[in-house]
């Protein structure tokens, strides 16, 4: 196959059997619980120097309370996929979590620009789709996959996909490298014990997210039985033998959006924002995260039963996100 | 004598934006932005049959409000759209060729529809302003049949060559460029729009053309306002002032705060009989 170019951007080589050799011998196939606490399951899945991905952003259905845990527990080096993001590689890179980072975009954040303008964590240009394009090929168990888009561009230049001649056509086409993250942390709505969880409205990349992932972490707002996943078995998003650890956080993703349960948090939304253009990220981590032993103490402390029922009415959209 | 009417650059470049949606056609626009806000124009206006996907994957909505990215994009966004997919299929129907126009806002656009959102000025390495990179609009721009870009009139927005291609338009501007960088066939920019002016551009050469001015600045105004001089048709054309329809539409339902009509500059403009 004649390759015809090649970005110069950083990736990690694509694995597949490595990958598979890690699920033969570390996902148990066993229907047993994992519940847990964010602290116990960032302790036990989350290393220094992972590959971190997630789903979504801090704006919506992001997982909050567990970025907000990986930041408590000060893991570091991590190289994060940021695609779609809002504030939260803000947070991370503010938490010193952050060496290196794969964009496909991130939200105007002055905390971001000024770590990539001075040079404090390294870059891969990637677009959004590109991003769970590569989490597809993981997800597939496959090494690579061509895609329609990225080539041309200075983007192109500066990832690490290549331009070939497909060996079929003979017309160009390019190539992207399958991703397969070392963790993954996704906020659900609904799932058992096992991990078979259920998630509603439009996702970016679950299904990819969790799929590629070599560790699993999901933090759901409800814990529901078993019986109900296997009454509804359509509605299930992932199934439980990609999922190390189950965290049943209510109002997991506050400040961000949870679709069909409760809004997003604006005045939280602006203090956030602003902490970024000022560059006082520290002080808002110690307010919002480092105060706290865990998000439900944060909730109670800080943001108030009264609040949070406010939230939950100006959701005033509920058809489609219930079973 | 015709009434003075009195708008926003904001207004106008949305309404010059609208202006373009036709029925029963297929856009993927741009989330949560402007591209967003012209569309529910179009949409409650001249094209209530155009259609639109998002990049998180929500296939033909019909939201009540305008839902700002920042605000909690949360249900109101999705609210009675036909499918709740995710980005990959989104990507995989346009790769397809189900989508009509892709709608995009740029911080640059240059003279072949090429578009920068990663950084401007100093080098790539050592950029003087890092911005966000291409989000989705590298899939829009690459796999859409034809894509409309939005750019406010500023001379640092119209460079000659922009400082990074995020995003492509026709590359070098040479015959089957795109194709060989392993883009779909018989793609590529179709509008330019800003506040004042429509561009396309010029099938051979795909060099940026002026197709339409607004009635209330003079050709020079506009040049000054560009980096490189386009091409000019001949006729050039007057592009419509903003109907009070338009202007209704715009202010009591879309963003009746005013928070982001009000961000641009007021125009006062008296129309001739």
């Amino acid at each position: 196959m004649d390759v015809l170019a090649s970005g110069k951007g950083v990736y990690r080589t694509p694995d597949p059997d490595g990958h598979r050799e890690w699920v033969r011998t570390h996902k148990s196939r066993e229907l047993k619980s994992k519940v847990m606490t964010a602290k116990e399951a960032v302790e036990q899945f989350v290393s220094d120097g992972d590959y971190l991905g997630y789903d979504l952003n801090i704006h919506k259905r992001g997982p909050t309370a567990l970025m907000h845990e990986i930041i408590r527990q000060k893991k570091k080096n991590l190289w994060v996929a940021v695609r779609f993001s809002g504030m939260d590689p803000a947070i991370l890179i503010a938490g010193g979590c952050v060496s290196r980072i794969d964009i496909g975009w991130f939200i105007q954040s002055g905390t971001c620009s000024r770590a990539i303008q001075e040079g404090l964590i390294k870059v891969t240009e990637w677009t959004n789709g590109a991003v769970v394009y590569r989490q597809l090929a993981g997800a597939m168990g496959l090494p690579f996959l061509p895609l329609r888009y990225i080539g041309g561009t200075d983007t192109f230049e500066q990832s690490g996909a290549k331009l070939i001649k497909d060996p079929f056509t003979g017309q160009e086409i390019c190539l992207v490298p399958a991703l397969n993250l070392d963790v993954a942390v996704v906020h659900v709505h609904q799932c058992d014990e096992f991990g078979n969880a259920r998630i509603f409205g439009s996702g970016l990349s679950p299904m990819e997210t969790c799929s590629c992932a070599k560790k699993l972490i999901l933090s759901t707002e409800e814990v529901v039985s078993s019986d109900e996943i296997r009454r509804r078995p359509q509605l299930t998003t992932v199934p439980y033998y990609m999922v190390d650890a189950v965290v049943h956080v209510p109002f997991g993703t506050y400040p961000g959006a949870m679709p069909g349960l409760y809004g997003s948090d604006p005045e939280h939304m602006i203090e956030m924002m602003m902490a970024d253009r000022m560059d006082t990220m520290d002080a808002y981590l110690e307010k919002w995260v480092y105060a706290f032993e865990s998000h439900v103490e944060m909730l109670d402390k800080l943001v108030g039963a009264r609040k949070l029922i406010q939230l939950m009415q100006a959701e005033t959209f509920r058809e489609g996100y219930r079973a | 004598m015709s009434e003075t009417i009195n708008f926003t650059t904001t207004e106008s470049m949305l309404i010059n934006v609208a202006n373009l949606i036709e029925n029963d056609k297929y856009y993927w626009v741009a989330i949560g932005g402007s591209p967003m806000m012209a569309m529910m124009l179009a949409r409650k206006t001249c094209a209530p049959r155009a259609y639109y996907v998002v990049e998180d994957g929500t296939i033909s909505p019909d939201p009540l409000e305008y839902v700002p990215f920042l605000s909690g994009a949360s249900g109101a966004a999705e609210y009675r759209a036909v499918a709740w997919k995710d980005m990959n299929t989104v990507g995989f129907h346009c790769a397809m060729g189900y989508y009509d126009y892709g709608i995009l806002d740029c911080l640059q656009v240059d003279m072949y529809g090429n578009i920068n959102s990663t950084f401007i000025g100093g080098t790539y390495e050592h950029p003087e302003r890092r911005f966000g990179g291409p989000g989705g609009a590298n899939e829009i721009a690459s796999m859409c049949w034809q894509t409309i870009f939005m750019a406010d009139q500023e001379k640092r927005k119209y460079p000659r060559r922009v400082d990074f291609i995020s995003s492509p338009g026709y590359l070098d501007g040479s015959l089957r460029a795109r194709e060989r960088a392993g883009l779909p066939a018989n793609t590529g920019p179709y509008r330019v729009v800003s506040e004042i002016a429509m561009f396309g551009f010029d099938e051979e050469t795909h060099i940026m053309k002026l197709l339409a001015i607004a009635p209330w600045v003079t050709l020079d105004d506009l040049l000054a306002e560009m980096d490189f001089e386009p091409l000019i048709a001949d006729p050039l054309e007057k592009l419509p002032p903003p109907t009070e329809q338009q202007l209704t539409v715009l202010r009591a339902e879309i963003d009746p705060g005013g928070r982001i009509l009000g961000q641009g500059t007021w125009i006062e403009y008296t129309p001739e009989d």
